[in-house]
């Protein structure tokens, strides 16, 4: 058998088994046996979508309408619109502002930089196999741990100052983090420095199924290593690239930083994600005092503005045609 | 099966020696990445050198040093005993809960959500991909639409829900709230199941087999390899996770969380001492380096995801 009929037979096995025609009675113990098998497969997670997916989101669209006592009201959104207007504090204005700046951070330098470090990975640098596995590490590694090490580095008192004064320069004395001119872009530096983890794998996992014979086709034409990448490479794995691009214009309102971990959302620092949470784990904690009437309609509308974003974003990437290989 | 052995090396070689192939200016651009490269592993590293290094110090000392780069003038070992003595918190309960029991919390609270989630998207990812029912596109569906489309806000009601099953602080939110089918794992399994011949399934029916022979004797040891990725990465994030623990599950802590606690509170300066606290730190971090250096292989070369169109 030549390549292409060995292909073809196994996707053919590969398949889906075929439905079997007529009705349920006249299909006897097996196909009776089969959507019993199905039925008891799927009952349990079907089930726990359905309350913790779906009525907790219908929950949360009715909690929008809802003020302490149950009754209707609208106040959850003119609460929102005030707030999405004020321009210090843990606000929404704030947290807008803030989780842009982590959505570009994610979309313009944490993808493109993974995408570089995979290809550089791929090829095989020297050492490749050693900066895999250490570029991993802040993906593995607990944020609380990783802040802690961030936080005592930059810190008054800690090497970066050492540095600083290295150079002649020096640090405010209440430090980068405790000031609201600083304090975000020392997170989004965190943000930037410890994100390339996770995508860096992913891109190269596709990368690795890359037929290298495309490659060294490419080279005996004179290809160098930037067309390699943008006219060969990005191609041919671009079914992931669409699915991560996909997936980060998806998380646009969580894009955030560990902000609990750093500033507790002082300093101008609060993100939608981390408003959210505070809202509802209540400024007593516990949960005791959480505004859940508030967060929902914040969310509603956040969720009417990015959804037709997202599927625009969706339906641009998949216009794009894939090579198939 | 000697033969093939050779060629697939011979292949493999080959496959390197093509991607290691550089020009002379190649080269110079590769050393350039190389040197980006070395700075920003060093980087990754040196926190954890530092840590380690003032863990090993005495609190006065590195009180009263200035950078703390500098070498302790005594390795206490001890602060590592210490941690495990020494680092406890207090719950809304009164009760203390110290490091030990933060370990233990997170080890079951990390193995019961790795089992859960991962079992739950075997699940619906199988049947999904290898049966071909009334609802199966709607499934699809459901699992593309969950992870594309955001609902944002919905944590209120979360909490709320979560509050009224009496899930809150409760040990059995791990595997209620992570038996969800039609997350991430789904994507990945159903790819993975999808490749999978069915032919393996007819001669298990051939033998008297049932589909749950097939699913669990036949399927599933297959895609092991899946799996187990899939339950490392899901370990590694219940390891680190403190959000859900500090939100749902406050009288539990587990290392994460805990250890999030008794920072807040060395920063007010209610006492203990960042020494042992970095110990401590450090200790948190080695069940999931000694996993990941057990199996980066699996983790590197499994670790994949497609498109998302069927």
């Amino acid at each position: 058998m030549n390549t292409a009929t060995d292909a073809a037979a196994t996707r053919v096995e590969t398949e889906q088994k075929p439905p079997k025609k007529g009705k349920f009675g006249s299909m006897g113990g097996k196909k009776r046996g089969e959507l019993i098998f199905l039925a008891c497969m799927l009952a349990l997670p079907v089930l726990q979508w359905l309350i913790f997916w779906l009525f907790v989101n219908v929950q949360s669209i009715a909690l929008a309408f809802q003020d302490t006592r149950g009754g209707f009201t609208w106040n959850n959104f003119a609460a929102f619109w005030d707030e999405l207007h004020a321009t210090t504090g843990k606000t929404i204005g704030v947290a807008v502002k803030n989780t842009m700046i982590y959505f570009a951070v994610g979309v313009l330098l944490q993808l493109p930089g993974a995408l570089v470090i995979a290809y550089f990975l791929y090829k095989r640098i020297w050492l490749n196999k050693v900066f895999r596995v250490i570029f991993y590490l802040p993906a593995i590694i607990s944020g609380v741990v990783m802040v802690a090490a961030y936080r005592s580095i930059v810190d008054p008192g800690g090497p970066f100052e050492a540095l600083a004064a290295l150079f002649g320069g020096h640090l405010p004395p209440e430090g980068l983090l405790a000031n609201s001119k600083t304090a975000t872009l020392m997170i989004v530096l965190f943000v930037i420095w410890t994100g390339f983890g996770g995508n860096m794998l992913l891109f190269g996992g596709a990368m690795a199924r890359v037929p290298v014979d495309v490659l060294e086709a490419a080279r005996l034409e004179g290809c160098g290593p930037f067309r390699e990448l943008v006219q060969i490479i990005l191609p041919l794995i671009w079914p992931t690239i669409c699915t991560m691009l996909i997936f980060t214009f998806t998380g646009i309102v969580n894009s955030s930083g560990p902000i609990l971990l750093f500033t507790n959302g002082d300093y101008e620092t609060t993100t939608i994600n981390f408003w959210i949470f505070l809202k509802v784990y209540g400024q007593q904690g516990s949960g005791a005092g959480g505004e859940f009437g508030i967060v929902s309609a914040t969310g509603l509308c956040f969720t009417l503005v990015t959804v037709p974003l997202i599927l625009l974003v969706r339906w641009g990437l998949e216009k794009v045609p894939t090579p198939e290989y | 099966m000697g033969v093939l052995k050779k060629k697939k090396t011979e292949n493999f070689s080959s496959e390197a020696s093509i991607l290691r192939k550089r020009s002379p200016r190649e080269k110079v651009l590769f050393g350039f990445v190389f040197a980006i490269f070395a700075i920003y592993a060093f980087s990754l590293i040196f926190p954890f050198l530092y840590m380690f290094l003032n863990s090993l110090k005495d609190p006065y000392e590195y009180l009263l040093e200035s950078s703390h780069l500098n070498f302790p003038e005594k390795a206490l070992f001890s602060n590592y005993g210490k941690a495990f003595t020494e680092m406890e918190l207090e719950t809304s309960t009164g009760s203390v809960v110290g490091f030990p029991l933060m370990f233990l919390n997170s080890i079951w609270y990390s193995a019961l959500c790795t089992a859960s989630g991962v079992f739950a998207s075997a699940l619906t990812s199988y049947c999904v991909a290898k049966y071909r029912f009334k609802l199966r596109g709607v499934f699809y569906g459901i699992a593309i639409f969950s992870m594309t489309i955001p609902i944002i806000g919905n944590t209120g009601s979360f909490f709320k829900l979560v509050y009224q099953l009496g899930l809150y602080n409760n040990p059995l939110y791990a595997i209620v709230t992570t038996f969800g089918g039609f997350g991430f794992n789904f994507l990945v399994l159903y790819g993975f199941f999808r490749s999978l011949p069915w032919s393996y399934a007819e001669a298990t029916f051939i033998d008297g087999g049932s589909h749950a022979t097939v699913f669990f004797r036949v399927m599933l040891p297959q895609a092991w390899p899946a799996l187990l990725t899939l339950c490392i990465m899901a370990f590694i994030g219940a390891w680190n996770d403190y959000m859900t623990m500090i939100l749902y599950m406050p009288d539990y802590p587990t290392l994460a969380s805990g250890l999030y606690v008794i920072e807040s509170s060395l920063k007010r300066g209610d006492g203990g001492s960042y020494p042992i606290y970095y110990a401590a730190l450090l200790i948190a971090c080695v069940p999931i380096i000694a996993i990941f250096a057990g199996f980066s292989d699996v983790i590197m070369s499994n670790f994949t995801v497609g498109g998302l169109k069927e």
